[in-house]
């Protein structure tokens, strides 16, 4: 009666937790291919420009418990569903009663990057890279972020703050693509550059200069930057080539139920590496929230007849971008209406994408009055009211606005019987 | 677990509740006269909500299913385990506004000035939360859980003698508040 989980990130780590707490008898198995564990991977940039001791990265746990194993530095190199057992890269053979799998996604690096090592380049992923990269910077002060993405757009702003010369190079497009409109995204690249960051957009990564080993410049879009380190943010996949054979992938991915089950009733996914097929839509929210909350219910549907479906699949962000509060919603949507309020003097930018009268996403910068109200709406998956879509404008601190008439009211529902007399 | 419980029919709306938990718990002075004359303006952990003819003053709830503790990136946010409050560890938390992007009823508050996220805590190191005591109408109670369940045992008490009085057919769903 083994559980074994399959990764130490955010969404492993709660699924160990909870699976603990719900069936205290059941042995947990906790096997991640990290040398450590369990540390908040969104504070690696505040821990590399020094903001951060070391001790704050990592979750709180409690006392040892004999019946949970944590195993580090291991990977598992195949699964077997019949048997039921997964064997580690070292040749031996774990059986388990369930599994999930949670081992997140590796920091994808462009193929140029693939060339000669080269020192003062690290991917902005793990903990091991992160130390690198924080005793790399202290006497190597010119930085290029490579990625327009959120961990991209944070770490830039975390170095500028610290003192460091950062220039954010964006293959194409515009910084945060996927994240905002382009309307939005002026509002946080104007913002940036007051900050004195240098945005290079559709600059995609043609060359590398190296001198004495370590990089000394480099080209994107035609023009060379000169730096001493480069910290790469181009996003990340997930590891599924140990489950090729097993039946659980589709397409090379790892799809599973809104309950996070996959085709195997045994083996559920949460995080990054779980694909969510729901409505007909495939949802891999990649949040943090979404790790926490997936690997809970993960753990939760081990053993239940009809695993509850996952109920938020938002993909809710936020971030303090040195004094400039943003809340993503949800991604652009194309041919959706945007209803938006903003005011430019004061960096304000607050939008909503509405597709047949339901907020479906948008953002909040700048002002970020009634953001857990309004993801709610977007939850609720309803029509808004002109009362609520009114929210994207707030006029006071007030978002809840009880109607004119208050007071309670009864409905009388009428049994069929009844109706057709 | 303790509540703070609100007679709708009692508040006014006056902010009073508002006011003294801004001097109270947000400003170093702690009186109003010395916490209007701070910067940054001390921030309320109670926000009056409606308006006229329906108002409500709304704090956090400490939901049992709080979204907001999963949505910590910091592990600032954490229930209490002695009260089961959710709780924030100021020296903890980053202001990276994630947990108020993720509370439905609004009661997180960004404050940009401290770079952390403030919230009720029910006064926990108090005799008594500060709103509830400075309420001129005494429309906020602190109660326990088990009060509100002999509150809801008396509701369907009330409910069942209501179907009963209009037959036995049909469904009567009460208290339909739109």
């Amino acid at each position: 009666m083994t559980c074994i989980i399959v990764g130490g990130g955010r969404a492993g780590f709660q699924a160990a937790m909870t699976c603990r707490m719900l069936r205290p008898d059941q042995a947990v198995t906790l096997i991640d291919a990290e040398k450590e564990t369990g540390y908040y991977r969104t504070l690696l940039p505040q821990f590399m420009v020094g903001a951060l001791p070391e001790e704050r990265l990592f979750f709180p746990t409690g006392n040892n418990d004999p019946l949970l194993t944590v195993r580090t530095g291991v990977r598992v190199k195949t699964v077997d569903c019949d048997s039921r057992s997964l064997t580690l890269e070292g040749g031996e053979t774990l059986g388990y009663d369930r599994l999930i799998l949670a081992h997140g996604g590796d920091p994808y690096l462009p193929g140029i990057l693939a060339g000669p090592p080269c020192h003062g380049i690290f991917p902005i992923r793990d903990l091991t890279n992160a130390r690198r990269a924080k005793a790399w910077l202290t006497d190597h002060r010119q930085v290029v972020v490579l990625g327009g993405s959120l961990v991209g757009v944070k770490t830039a702003v975390h170095l500028r703050q610290a003192g460091l010369a950062v220039a954010l190079v964006v293959r194409r497009g515009h910084i945060l693509l996927r994240a905002l409109s382009p309307e939005s995204t002026e509002v946080i690249e104007a913002h940036l550059r007051g900050l004195g960051i240098e945005i290079c957009v559709n600059a995609p990564l043609e060359e590398i200069s190296a001198s004495g080993g370590a990089i000394d410049a480099l080209k994107v879009g035609g023009r060379w930057l000169s730096c001493n380190t480069l910290l790469v943010a181009t996003g990340t996949a997930p590891d599924t080539s140990f489950l090729e054979g097993t039946g659980l992938l589709t397409d090379g991915k790892l799809i599973v139920s809104p309950g996070l089950q996959t085709s195997d009733p045994r083996i559920f996914a949460a995080g990054d590496v779980a694909v969510i097929s729901s409505r007909g839509e495939k949802i891999s929210p990649n949040t943090w929230p979404q790790a926490v909350s997936q690997g809970r219910l993960a753990a939760e549907n081990l053993y239940r007849a009809v695993p509850t479906p996952h109920r938020d699949m938002t993909r809710i962000n936020a971030m303090d971008l040195h004094g400039l509060a943003m809340v993503i919603l949800g991604p652009p949507v194309s041919g959706a209406e945007v209803i938006s309020h903003a005011r430019a003097d004061a960096f304000v930018r607050r939008e909503l994408f509405l597709v047949a009268g339901r907020a479906v996403g948008g953002a909040l910068i700048g002002d970020i009055t009634a953001a857990g109200t309004i993801h709610a709406l977007i939850n609720s998956q309803r029509q808004l009211t002109a009362r609520e879509a009114g929210l994207i404008r707030p006029r006071t601190e007030n978002v809840i606005r009880f109607p004119e008439q208050t007071g309670r009211r009864a409905a009388l529902i009428l049994s069929p019987k009844r109706s057709s007399l | 677990m303790k509540v703070i419980g609100v007679y709708m029919d009692r508040c006014l709306g006056c902010k009073t509740c508002e006011l003294y938990c801004g001097a109270e718990r947000g400003s170093e002075g702690k009186t109003l006269l010395a916490a209007v004359q701070e910067t940054p303006v001390p921030r309320p952990r109670v926000r009056v909500e409606g308006g006229p003819g329906g108002a409500f003053p709304l704090q956090c709830r400490h939901c049992l299913q709080a979204p907001c503790l999963d949505a910590c990136l910091t592990g600032a946010l954490h229930r209490d385990e002695k009260s089961g409050m959710v709780i924030i560890q100021e020296e903890r938390c980053i202001g990276c506004w994630t947990c108020t992007a993720f509370c439905p009823y609004g009661v997180i508050y960004p404050s940009c000035e401290r770079k952390i996220a403030v919230k009720c805590d029910r006064c926990l190191y108090m005799e008594k939360p500060v709103c509830v005591d400075v309420c001129p109408t005494q429309a906020l109670e602190v109660m326990e859980l088990d009060e509100i369940e002999e509150l809801l045992g008396e509701k369907r008490q009330n409910t069942t003698k209501a179907l009963a009085g209009v037959g036995r057919e049909g469904i009567r769903i009460l208290d339909i508040g739109r």
